[in-house]
């Protein structure tokens, strides 16, 4: 992380809304879906680089109570609670898991189109 | 591009359609297929073409089948002109049809003033050409769709987890929707034509409403009621989530028309639970989109930017799921 304002996701508010404010106006009908896709992708990473590590550590810890060990990479625990799920050793408990995965959706959603899970 | 239009000009003349100077121009979207407008001084054109080197789920050959079965329907279809596979007169396989007059860009439909008396009759008239797809004899479409390998749910949920798998995005609710789909199977339906993509974004409106349904590459023979759940998530009401059929109106706008055309009598439990397999299927597909860009077959930002967003059927189906448990089904199916 560079110390220099602006910071990263402050580079990305520019940049998005130089997109969806001033040039998504000037294009085609056909491009103006696809920059408003991007301007949306940077509001995306901008949500993300502030949030910094905290959504991914809280997956961590939900993944590591439900898989009930040890893990250190939430991609890795995110595959391995997949792969669990899918060998069917946790149908008995699918009304339990729905909600604590919800939790975890919610985070995602937090970044990706906030609003979503309250709508 | 030239020979393509050459391809195009040549097509049409052996139907004695003769026309001079073709202008090809790409349209956008169609994510898994190339859809080309053809236009010349004799009218419009759609060319709906596969981009090379990759395989479709309903080849175009057989989606040409469909289409025509779906005309002589009733159903409202670009009329379908003409075929050529691999190598011909298009390069890739390639479906020619008549160009319909209207959009199929969501927003357009649902918040252009325009458009209002066509959203006002839309529920009905889906409920009507729906009601014909599915009234359509499997027979008559033998040697073109497999008739399903068992259970139609559950030959479905297998067939997305193993698109699921091709891919291998670790989904936990992703997986959770696929097993909670095997335990509430409904009871397995008699196999009728199921068009797969039946949903806002591939029907043609004009101001009359709806003037063709397009986009048949995921038709299958299953359980009817798959397309109503699939119609109905909250994805494809774009914004408009207290309507759930096409953002446009209730189930209970749909149904009676879908029934008087001769649909089956729509129960509520069974739109759920295609509703949750229709939330597995959309995660699914963005995955896929994204995964397409990842591996570099079509990169685009548009599909990198679907990979994030399987957080909403994600967590729609974990609503819909809950819904279930706790007995507010009902409510939940018809608001």
């Amino acid at each position: 992380m560079m110390l220099d304002r602006p910071t990263a996701a402050e580079l990305l508010d520019s940049v998005a809304e130089y997109l969806f404010a001033e040039l998504r106006p000037e294009v085609s009908r056909e491009q103006r879906f696809k920059v408003l896709v991007a301007a949306n992708v940077c509001a995306v990473v901008a949500r993300e680089v502030r949030a910094g590590d905290e959504p991914d550590r809280e997956d961590l810890a939900l993944f590591g109570e439900l898989l009930g060990g040890e893990v250190d990479d939430p991609r890795a625990a995110a595959a391995k609670l997949a792969e669990r799920i899918r060998s069917g050793e946790l149908d008995d408990r699918i009304d339990e898991l729905a909600p604590r995965l919800e939790e975890h959706v919610r985070r995602k959603l937090d970044i990706a189109r906030p609003g979503y899970a309250d709508g | 591009m030239e020979e393509l239009a050459t391809g195009v000009r040549e097509v049409l003349a052996d139907r004695g359609i003769e026309i001079g100077e073709v202008r090809l121009n790409r349209i956008p979207g169609g994510a898994s297929r190339e859809t080309w407008l053809a236009e010349a001084d004799g009218g419009g054109w759609v060319l709906r073409r596969d981009p090379k080197g990759t395989v479709s789920l309903v080849p175009l050959a057989d989606e040409y089948t469909l289409i025509s079965r779906a005309a002589d329907a009733g159903v409202a279809v670009p009329k379908p002109l003409a075929f050529e596979p691999d190598g011909g007169r298009f390069g890739s396989p390639g479906l020619l049809m008549a160009h319909v007059d209207g959009t199929s860009v969501a927003p357009r439909i649902l918040r252009k003033p325009e458009f209002e008396p066509a959203r006002a009759r839309l529920p009905e008239q889906l409920g009507e050409a729906l009601a014909r797809i599915h009234a359509i004899d499997p027979a008559s479409l033998d040697g073109v769709l497999p008739q399903p390998a068992g259970d139609p749910a559950l030959v479905q949920v297998s067939e997305w987890e193993r698109q699921l798998d091709e891919i291998g995005e670790p989904l936990p609710t992703v997986e959770l929707g696929l097993r909670w789909l095997r335990a509430n199977a409904p009871e397995p339906a008699e196999p009728r034509l199921v068009h797969g993509d039946f949903r806002l974004g591939n029907f043609i409106v004009d101001e009359r409403g709806l003037a063709a349904v397009i986009d048949w590459e995921l038709a299958h023979l299953g359980d009817p009621i798959e397309d109503i759940g699939w119609l109905c998530i909250r994805s494809w009401r774009f914004g408009n989530d207290d309507r759930p059929v096409a953002g446009v109106g209730g189930l209970e706008d749909f149904a009676p028309a879908y029934e008087a055309a001769g649909g089956s009598p729509i129960d509520p439990d069974r739109v759920r639970y295609w509703e949750v397999f229709g939330n597995v299927k959309w995660a699914v597909i963005c995955a896929r989109q994204a995964h397409d860009h990842l591996t570099g077959a079509r990169r685009s930002h548009e599909l990198a930017s679907l990979g994030r967003r399987i957080g909403e059927p994600e967590w729609d189906l974990l609503q819909l799921m809950r819904g279930c448990s706790a007995g507010e089904a009902e409510e939940q199916a018809v608001s």
